[in-house]
């Protein structure tokens, strides 16, 4: 095998004559174009969650919404948790572009893959935030309707006046549980699938590099 | 990204822009090379060409010549193979482009060895982005403490892992 690999060597290096050559006014209209490379595709992607969730927050947030949030006695909660909310959501684009800064293709690889691995990592930190933001929301939004909302109270009087609470409060707590947790799998599966085809690769070739250390 | 670039006035622009493309355009070859190795025909090859041209332009304005600019070509020109570049899905008539880049001549070499050159190359390609990064800077003539640093393993590790790899082609030529 070692002989075989030398009279590899010998012959690659042979081989110049027969690579492409380009010419000067080939490659300078090269250096303006677009990349395509993975982490572009990360960054992108990342930009566009943000902006889908916070459109999501915005548009849900009109004054007539505010007043019947005042009615249901929740209003106060909810504006915490959108401070709360918004500060972490800033929190999180600050990371992304610290991330985003420190991608150098000048690194050695298995440091380049590791900084790629840990965007990946905040991307996904900052979907369970999402997800968890989210069912929050629904929980006190239920609790809202149910206990101050006209429509809630008129249902929870007519479970109670058939005299079957208990079985009623069981019911909209599995049916809410249920209806949440279907709802966070298939986002959570959405990304899953986003950005495990994404970094499949990348995460082999780590995986391999991170073998030699033992 | 090209902010650096882009803020410079524009003379000094031209230059760098000038002084980067003549660099690439005499050291071709190496990012030909990585090219070949990663992709499987003309139109990736172009692909791969391509990205890690941006990506070493991208990447210029850091280069501060205190490494060659060969040197510090082939660590960007690996990485953009082995982390950057997504592979398209399509394989357009491997066998015919394989023997355009890994081109045998017949009179060079007695029939055996050709055959036998011809099926290391293959071997080669077989393997994962790791393992022929290894190959192809070892074909290189680079030492493990280039190697090392390039991937970011230590000389232990690359030898070892050089070592595996030769036990891998083995086994792909004799299986």
């Amino acid at each position: 095998m070692m002989d075989e690999l030398e009279l590899l060597k010998k012959d690659w290096q042979k081989k110049e004559e027969h690579l492409p050559k380009l010419s000067y006014d080939d490659i300078y209209p090269m250096i303006w174009k677009k990349s395509s490379s993975m982490v572009k595709w990360i960054f992108y992607i990342s930009i566009i969650e943000f902006i889908f969730w916070a459109a999501i927050n915005f548009v849900s947030s009109d004054p007539q919404y505010m007043q019947e949030l005042k009615a249901m006695h929740i209003y106060n909660v909810m504006m915490a948790l959108n401070f709360v909310n918004y500060g972490i959501i800033l929190y999180f684009i600050f990371k992304f572009y610290l991330n985003y800064k420190k991608i150098s293709v000048t690194d050695s690889s298995r440091k380049l893959m590791k900084t790629i691995l840990k965007v990946k990592r905040t991307v996904t930190q900052y979907v369970w935030f999402n997800l968890i933001i989210f069912a929050t929301y629904m929980i006190i939004s239920l609790y809202g309707v149910l206990i101050f909302s006209d429509e809630g109270r008129e249902i929870v009087k007519t479970a109670t006046e058939q005299g079957n609470e208990m079985t009623f409060w069981f019911l909209v707590i599995s049916v809410s549980i249920l209806f949440t947790g279907v709802l966070l799998v298939v986002i959570w599966l959405f990304y899953k699938l986003l950005y495990g085809i994404l970094l499949k690769r990348l995460k082999e070739n780590y995986r391999e590099l991170k073998k030699l250390e033992v | 990204m090209h902010t650096n670039q882009e803020n410079l006035p524009t003379t000094l622009n031209k230059e760098l822009e000038h002084r980067f493309v003549t660099e690439l355009e005499n050291n071709q070859n190496i990012v030909h090379k990585v090219c070949s190795l990663y992709t499987n025909d003309r139109d990736s090859h172009k692909d791969l060409f391509q990205e890690i041209t941006i990506q070493l332009w991208k990447a210029y304005p850091k280069f501060r010549g205190d490494s060659k600019f060969s040197t510090w070509m082939y660590r960007v020109a690996l990485n953009t193979a082995i982390t950057l570049y997504r592979k398209s899905k399509k394989r357009v008539d491997t066998q015919d482009y394989d023997s355009v880049i890994f081109k045998i001549k017949a009179d060079e070499y007695d029939d055996t060895e050709e055959k036998q050159l011809k099926l290391m190359y293959n071997a080669i390609k077989q393997l994962g982005d790791i393992d022929k990064a290894l190959v192809f800077l070892y074909l290189e003539d680079k030492d493990y403490s280039e190697i090392s640093e390039t991937l970011g393993i230590t000389e232990v590790n690359a030898r070892v892992k050089m070592n595996r790899i030769k036990n891998k082609l083995r086994t792909i030529l004799n299986p």
